[in-house]
Order: C-alpha cells, then structure tokens, then sequence
C-alpha cells in the first residue's frame, strides 16, 4: 500500500484506547522486503529551502549549520543574523548582524541566501542598510525580531518597499498567550498572529513570513488565527517537534502557505517533515517548491 | 530491528492526538519499520488510580494478537496512592509489565520520596527499568492547566545515587544534559538507557564520548512528539560518528539488553 493509500485510512480516536474497525489490516500494511522504510533515503529524495535559518557570532558558525545542512541533505539556506530581543536595534547593531550574514554568504556562496534585519526605529538607516545588502546579493527581509511590532507605523515604509521589491518579509513570531497570560520572557513589542493578520490585510500584495510554528508558540491558536490572510504564509521551523503541527497548518492554511524550516534545530525541521502524513507532491511543495515560489517573484529562484 | 523503547496510547486532555490510538500505533511503527514499540498509557498520569489505566492497557493488549506481538508494556504506578504495592506486583507478575513508568512532577511527589525509593528498590529488585520522562509535553505551548516546569537531566540524579543499582531509562531530554564530574561518573556507572527523543541530543559525537554508546537507544515519544525526529537522529549519524554496530545497539541491542529480550 502507497503512503498516501496508508494516510487516508488511517482514522484516530479522542479516547486513544479506541480500536478502529476501518483501518486497513496491518498484514496488509507491513513493508516487505526492500520495500521497508529507509529514512534516509527519504531525506535524500527530497530537495530543501530551510526558510529559516540562521548564523551566529561563534567561532563554530557558520561551519556547524553547514554541516548539519550536509547530513540532512538541506540545499539552501536562507540565512539571518537576528538582533538580540531585547537590545536596542541600534544601527550599528543591525549592521553588524548583516556584515556577519554577508561574510558567511561569502563562505559558502553555493549554499547560504541571506536576509538582511533592521529597525524601523531609525527609518532612514534601515532604508539605506537594505539597499546595501540587496546590492550585495540578500534577498528577503528577517528575521525580523521584536524591537517593533510587525504592524507599527513605523514599518509602513519598508513594507511598502518590499511590495516593488517582489520579496518576502519575515517576522518572529512568539510564544505570546500560550499559557493566556503573556509569557514572562516577550518584550512588550511582540508580534502577535493578531498583528500579523492587521498589517497582512492593511497590505494584501504584501507577503509576509510567520516565523517558527514550533518556536513555541500555540501553533493551533496560531493557524486558527491566520487563516484567512492569504498573504501570510508560516515556516514550520523551531525545536518543538509536537506531532502535528504541520498537518494541523496544512488543514487551516492550504499546502502552498507553508515551508520547510528549521531555525538551527535540524533533526527536528527534517524529522517532523518526514513524519508528517502528507503526499509526496505536499512534501516537495514544502520542502522546496513554495519557497522557491517566493524567490522566483522578484527573480531569485533556485534551478 | 528496530525498537521503540518511549510510545504511548491513551488520551492527553488538553490536546487532541491522532496516532494515539494501538490500532494507530502500529500503524505509524509499520510504516516506519518499527518492531516493537514500549508501551504505557498517557492516561496513567492523569487517573488518580494509575492501575486502571494499566488495566486498560493489558485489556488493549489482549484484545489483538498484533499488540500482544510487538508492544511491550510499561506500568504506570504512583507510589503515594493507596494500593501502590499490588499494584507493582500485579502489573509486574500477572500482567506481564517489563518496566515501571513515574511521573514524580505530575503525581506531586518528590524523587526521593520514600515510597519512591521504595519502588525502585522493588523494581531494582525485580529486574525491571524505571523510566523517567524530563516533560511529557513543551512547557512553552503546554495549557494553562498542564504542569509548567521541565526537568533537566541533573534532576534525576538523586534517585540514581539513592537507587545506583536499578536500571533505569530517561525519556525525552529536552533540556540540559550537563551534568558536574561526579554525576557523570555516576550515570555512566548505572544501568541506564537515554532515549534519542528529546531536542537537547545533537551532538553524538560528544555524547558517546563523555557516557558511551551504551547508555542511549531510540525512542519516539509518540505520539507527543513527531514519529521520526528521534529515529533520524540515529540514522543521520555517520559512518566516523557510529559504525553500523553501534547503530543497531541504538536501535535496539542497547533496550533489548536491558529488558532481557
């Protein structure tokens, strides 16, 4: 039995100790032979944009995502240096961030994309700094972190930039109400699925990234949240691995609204793709097509 | 072959599962070639009598010649309810139960609470593993309702050097694993399994080298987590990082081991 055939009568239960009588019997499902299940065959099979990765000030970086790239077969990588959440977003800051990403481009040219950051607080410097990086080969914007929510003013002009741009703008997302009191460690200035969905339909030609679904935050309230803003699409990246996740945004957001990510925790941005009851066509739009859809509008598509 | 040494049925309350289900079960460990599967009921933690959960469970168990075949029931007992000791003693001689699961955090017990060391040493003595979970579920996207803190693995420590000669098995190390010279030197002393589910096992390399290839086995933590995270850790390792030998001890001679399979 194909994948596909396995998932669509594979049925579940609220109680968990419910038995099925429509499950295909499991004589019927067993692989046999060579046909058993080889996962790294399947990760091989499949080309990758993690749309959410990132670099860091160490001596490992960016060596260590390199490698890890390497054993999970990643292609590309699209790369940020993102400002520390609770520091001031200074210029100079953001500069610094940038100069790092534009160094380890310089690295590994074949195989990172990067992503310029900066703050909206100082309007003028952000400007300048993203024509700076794009001439120098970034594409994109973010991750954008929280010194300004996604839907300030004060962000009008680069969103306004990145419509002529043709490019995507990639916000953080946070862990927020998860637990209904905002949590302890959120800046005031967080990006909420709210904020999203307010600038998402203030700017509908805008397309917007919702960083990280196991970031942390509740990733049903999330979707839930931002399914009807067709301009926001989400990256499946963090170190929540919870099952589900993706089949859960796959229902709320369309299989063309989601990427494959991992924000530097790579087993599991691999692992739960892999996991995931998809077809094999979902599985390549996520891990590489709907990405590449994204570059392809302002010409920056992988071959 | 290839065994599953952290899985569950059962019902969590604050969100729905798909895969928790033993019909469910084996299919995910036959779609991803899973042999046998370690096996308790979620529904353990959340029972103020554990055992009828394991009762549940050994009814599921019976009721499929295929489940009796390829799962392997682990108790879940909380030693601070009444009835705790018949409970052990009937999971463990007549159900046929091959380990004991604790959930000191849910069930509101410290790890070294007397009734606690009392059932590892009866587990100790009896040959069975206790397993220990670090979370059951991200603290982060937890409910409001659910527990909040997380243990890190120097949390489990004091049971191991009151109880250093009982095997044990630590389940979804989602936090630090570090640990001070001396506790190193203790685990890496015990008869202990670490399950390759939680998010905090990256780097093999260092792992094997400061506890050894022994101490670690695969492990799903389904449904919660993703069915293949923990298995891809595994096999992504590469041929300098861990030859096939030691591939399969973490597949399954490391748990078989341990179980007397």
């Amino acid at each position: 039995m194909n994948r596909r055939k396995f998932i669509k009568n594979t049925t579940y239960s609220g109680t968990g100790l419910f038995i099925s009588n429509q499950l295909i019997p499991v004589s019927e499902q067993k692989p046999k032979g060579d046909e058993s299940y080889d996962i790294m065959k399947e990760v091989k099979k499949y080309r990758k944009i993690d749309a959410h990765a990132h670099v860091y000030f160490t001596d490992e970086s960016p060596g260590i995502q390199i490698d890890f790239a390497d054993r999970l077969h990643i292609d590309k990588l699209m790369i940020s240096r993102a400002m520390a959440p609770h520091s001031k977003g200074t210029p100079e800051e953001f500069k610094k961030c940038n100069d790092l990403v534009l160094k380890s481009m310089n690295q590994y040219p074949d195989r990172f994309i990067g992503m310029p950051v900066v703050n909206p607080v100082y309007a003028k410097e952000s400007l300048e700094e993203i024509d700076r990086c794009l001439d120098l080969g970034m594409v994109g914007i973010g991750e954008l972190y929280n010194h300004i929510k996604i839907n300030d003013p004060l962000y009008y002009p680069i969103i306004e930039k990145y419509i002529d741009l043709k490019m995507i703008i990639h916000m953080h997302s946070a862990i927020g109400y998860s637990r209904v009191k905002l949590n302890s460690r959120e800046p005031k200035n967080i990006s909420l699925p709210e904020d999203f969905v307010d600038i998402a339909m203030r700017y509908p030609e805008a397309m917007f990234q919702f960083a990280h679904l196991g970031g942390g935050i509740d990733w049903e309230y999330a979707c839930k949240t931002i399914q009807n803003c067709p301009n926001i699409y989400v990256d499946v990246s963090g170190s929540n691995n919870e099952s589900k996740i993706i089949e859960f945004a796959l229902e709320y957001l369309g299989e063309d609204r989601i990427f494959f990510g991992c924000d530097n925790s790579f087993y599991q941005g691999v692992g739960h793709m892999l996991s995931a009851k998809l077809t094999d066509k979902q599985r390549r739009k996520i891990f590489f097509d709907n990405y590449n859809n994204i570059l392809k509008k302002s010409g920056n598509h992988v071959d | 072959m290839l065994i599953d040494s952290n899985a569950y049925i059962g019902h969590w309350p604050f969100r729905k599962f798909e895969d928790n289900n033993p019909e469910a079960l084996l299919n995910r460990m036959n779609e991803f070639g899973t042999d046998l599967s370690v096996v308790s009921n979620l529904n353990g933690i959340f029972y103020k009598n554990t055992q009828n959960a394991n009762e549940e469970l050994q009814e599921v168990i019976r009721s499929k010649k295929a489940f009796k075949d390829k799962f392997i029931p682990f108790a879940v007992i909380n030693p601070i309810y009444g009835g705790w000791r018949e409970d052990f003693e009937r999971c463990t001689t007549v159900l046929g139960m091959k380990g004991v699961r604790l959930y000191p955090k849910y069930h509101l017990y410290d790890i070294t609470n007397p009734s606690c060391i009392e059932l590892v040493k009866m587990c100790r003595d009896k040959g069975v593993p206790v397993a220990f979970s670090l979370r059951m579920v991200d603290k982060r996207t937890s409910s409001w309702m659910d527990i909040e803190n997380e243990w890190a693995l120097k949390d489990i420590i004091p049971i191991i050097r009151t109880v250093p000669d009982a095997k044990y098995i630590i389940c979804n190390v989602a936090n630090s694993s570090n640990l001070n010279d001396e506790d190193t030197s203790l685990l890496k002393q015990t008869s202990i399994l670490i399950d390759s589910s939680g998010r905090n096992l990256t780097n093999w390399a260092e792992l094997f080298s400061k506890y050894g290839a022994d101490k670690f086995c695969f492990g799903s933590h389904s449904p919660i987590l993703d069915y293949c995270t923990g298995l891809l850790r595994i096999e992504s390792l590469r041929e300098n990082e861990a030859k096939e030998i030691t591939k399969d001890l973490l597949r399954s001679g490391n748990i078989i081991k341990m179980l007397n399979l």
